[in-house]
């Protein structure tokens, strides 16, 4: 996992460095990703994309900085909060459902967002977990939301400025995103900001999917598309193990 | 050792799946319940998404409870035809829960409903069983005393009379059916087979010969849960095969295991372990409904 990296840093060197200082010119922002497609298979436990690239100026301290902000595919999520009853006994009263809650958020930077962009840019611009836009229906406290935070961020789902973007001798950067085990399957959206002093001057979207593949694959499409066949092969499945326990297991 | 679960989109240890699996498994075959009312909170413990945990749980039931009805049937413990009758109720009460089951979704309080269903019924059979096997053991011994066949009381006036010969048993057709439905009910909505609360309904209300009434409820367990998995599977989409045959791996193992260490066993043994042990999970369920919570919040995926 090591060499990986480096070996990709030096081809991008190649391809930025090398392509001329006209074409940098051109473009003062360029990104790539380690890899298109992510693949699940049935024995994936997690796994990492490098979101590298150039930019025409020296990137550090007093030049150029760099946000890369990731997101997932969204799904709806509702947040009830515990109430006691009678003092003693505690069930869900009342609820606060977000209706686009991205399954996977990740935003890190040279430095963190909030100090290399003023407030209301960063704000706009939903860069952090606070300034992340929620929708919500049903209860409205602030509390439902900081609950929502916390839970998707104990999940390793949403992490905010845990790796800083790493600089190799002032023209390239280069970010690891972790992608744990249960990251949600679909289109990811990673956004590449390039700031100079205190302003986004360019942005370089880019996309990668993570896709079941294999038996994995075959066995969530399957379920999806023929749900009838696939609860008869359940059935009948689990009939079988049984069975074979039962004869493996028999004793006389 | 990691396996990613492609219907609850996550992955967990395989061993892990597998000594759970085991551990249900073996009770599943000593007591003759599926096993669903330990396996279902065990699975949300470890982090399965509800829908997913209640769904392939039921799947995992059906390969448990066949492992051990066969080991029943070897030995002529299952009657079928009363089987057949206590299903035919169970259709119409799990048809119900799961209409009961949807609006207590709809309303936000599954949490609190299948906690409370869970200590009101396990509970009450618990102590039953528990209370009944200690008079049945202090008793043994004793010469000269023997228990009636089985009392004459008004259900014997009621029409559908039908001869179980296995059970030992002459009586109409209804109230077999009855006790199927409400057990069908409960269960849909506590997602369990309902084999704990099939036993002793079995024995005390019905009156059946004890030596096939652990068959016999698995046979009834094998029918719910398949019927469960199948309308699962269409209407959820929530049933996760490899989950489902990572629990049956050590399952099959321990219901084998069970069922050999339930033959050496005395009855009334074998239901003062399983009320001991159906007490002890509604008190732990009664404890997570009155303890301080220690987060306020709960977060849930809708599906």
């Amino acid at each position: 996992m090591k060499a990986l990296p480096r070996c990709l840093l030096l081809v991008a060197w190649l391809l930025l460095g090398a392509g001329g200082p006209a074409r940098a010119q051109d473009q003062p922002l360029v990104a790539a990703l380690s890899q298109a497609q992510v693949e699940v298979t049935t024995g994936f436990s997690g796994a990492g994309l490098m979101v590298f690239g150039s930019t025409d100026q020296p990137i550090g301290p007093g030049g150029d900085e760099i946000i890369v902000l990731a997101r997932g595919p969204t799904r709806p999520i509702v947040i009830r909060r515990k109430v006691a009853v009678a003092g003693v006994l505690w069930v869900n009263g009342p609820a606060a459902r977000f209706a686009a809650v991205p399954g996977y958020y990740v935003i890190t930077g040279t430095r963190p967002a909030w100090q290399l962009l003023p407030e209301p840019e960063r704000q706009k611009n939903g860069l952090g977990l606070d300034a992340l836009p929620l929708e919500s229906t049903g209860a409205r406290a602030p509390a439902f939301r900081r609950a929502l935070l916390e839970q998707e961020t104990a999940s390793g789902l949403w992490v905010e400025d845990q790796t800083p973007v790493v600089i190799e001798g002032n023209r390239l950067f280069h970010v690891r995103l972790p992608l744990p085990a249960t990251v949600p399957t679909g289109v990811y959206k990673v956004e590449v900001l390039l700031v100079r002093s205190r302003r986004i001057v360019a942005r370089q979207p880019l996309t990668f999917r993570v896709d079941r593949v294999g038996t994995a694959d075959r066995i969530a499409s399957v379920a999806r598309d023929q749900p009838l066949v696939y609860g008869v092969i359940c059935v009948l499945g689990a009939c079988l193990a049984g069975w074979l326990g039962s004869v493996l297991f028999r004793r006389s | 050792m990691q396996v990613y679960l492609p219907i609850a989109e996550m992955s967990v240890d395989a061993f892990l799946l597998i000594g759970i699996g085991f551990g249900v498994g073996w009770l599943s075959g000593l007591f003759g319940v599926g096993g669903g009312f330990l396996l279902t909170p065990l699975l949300l413990l470890i982090g399965i998404p509800a829908p997913v945990a209640v769904a392939s749980g039921a799947n995992q039931t059906i390969g448990a409870s066949v492992s051990g009805l066969i080991a029943q049937g070897r030995r002529g413990n299952v009657d079928y035809r009363m089987g057949l009758v206590l299903f035919s109720g169970g259709l119409v009460g799990s048809v119900l829960g799961v209409q009961l089951f949807a609006l207590l979704r709809r309303l936000g309080q599954v949490d609190l409903a299948v906690s409370f269903f869970y200590v009101v019924v396990l509970g009450t059979v618990g102590g039953l069983m528990v209370m009944e096997s200690v008079r049945a053991m202090r008793r043994r011994g004793r010469p000269g005393h023997r228990r009636k066949l089985h009392e004459h009381g008004w259900t014997h006036g009621l029409p559908f009379k039908v001869r179980f010969r296995k059970s030992r048993l002459y009586m109409s057709v209804i109230p077999p059916m009855l006790i199927g439905g409400a057990i069908g009910l409960l269960s849909a909505v506590m997602g369990v087979g309902g084999g704990f609360m099939l036993v002793p309904a079995m024995i005390y209300l019905l009156g059946m010969h004890t030596a096939v009434v652990i068959g016999t409820s698995l046979f009834q367990v094998v029918l719910v849960t398949a019927m469960v998995t199948l309308l699962s599977a269409i209407q959820l989409g929530t049933v996760d095969i490899l989950l489902t045959l990572l629990l049956l791996l050590g399952g099959v193992a321990g219901a084998q295991f069970g069922a050999a260490m339930g033959g050496k066993l005395r009855g009334e043994e074998t239901r003062a372990l399983l009320g001991l042990l159906v007490l002890l999970v509604a008190l732990g369920l009664l404890w997570g409904l009155v303890r301080p919570p220690t987060s306020l919040f709960s977060a849930q995926r809708e599906y």
